[in-house]
């Protein structure tokens, strides 16, 4: 089982990559993920700050991961 | 009801004129340009990064949002993305009604959602070669992470 993961902004230039597939465990949630990414790259944001997206659609923290998703992590918004 | 990114200049003379209708008595528009300056520091130019995926949809909602809690004819959002220079059109916001505060008000509705909730992000460049990423929903002072240029 796999995923997809995206990374914007500051996060994708801590990790050096826009994107990654990483493998799913059995259990793996949004938050188990980004607690991993958090460690391996040193995100500087706690998940309550940072928007996730499911399959290219917004998307709630506790959404269920399927192997084959595509999962984005935003962190805070500066258009304008 | 228009939403757009785009990596080109932003003419608003044709966005304008695609806002016209009979029944808006009201026009009102927002143009964010790049400054040379943030929090007392010298910016040379400024970088928009955006979430094409997501972006459109996102921006589409708040124009459904406005329309749906203002009496508004129609409303467009562009943003541009890429490196954009001083002076430069970096977002514009139109809004057309029959009556003036509504413009007004969906006009400040859009671009202050627009700010938080569009899946852009944007980086600072600075004249020592050095570069930081804004975060509006943070204190201005809090939210820059100057990062230097290693090239």
């Amino acid at each position: 089982m796999h995923i997809k993961i995206l990374y914007f902004a500051q996060l994708a230039e801590l990790a050096q990559k826009t994107e990654e597939t990483r493998s799913l465990k059995v259990g793996d949630t949004v938050a188990s993920l980004y607690a991993e990414l958090q460690q391996t790259y040193n995100f500087p944001h706690e998940l309550t700050h940072i928007q996730v997206a499911l399959n290219h659609q917004l998307s709630a923290h506790q959404a269920s991961l399927q192997s084959g998703d595509t999962l984005a992590f935003l962190p805070p918004m500066a258009g304008g | 009801m228009h939403f757009d990114l785009t990596t080109a200049t932003i003419d608003p003379i044709p966005l304008r004129q695609a806002l016209l209708h009979q029944t808006a008595g009201a026009y009102c528009s927002y143009e964010g340009w790049v400054r040379d300056h943030n929090i007392g520091r010298s910016v040379q130019q400024l970088e928009y990064l955006a979430y094409p995926q997501l972006a459109p949809a996102v921006g589409t909602e708040l124009l459904q949002e406005a329309k749906e809690k203002f009496a508004i004819e129609s409303a467009a959002l562009v943003h541009r993305i890429g490196l954009l220079a001083i002076g430069d059109l970096a977002v514009w916001v139109g809004v057309t009604a029959p009556h003036r505060e509504a413009s007004f008000l969906a006009c400040r509705y859009l671009i202050d959602q627009a700010k938080y909730r569009l899946p852009i992000w944007k980086k600072e460049h600075y004249p020592d070669g050095s570069w930081a990423w804004i975060e509006n929903s943070l204190t201005p002072s809090a939210s820059a992470s100057t990062r230097q240029v290693t090239t």
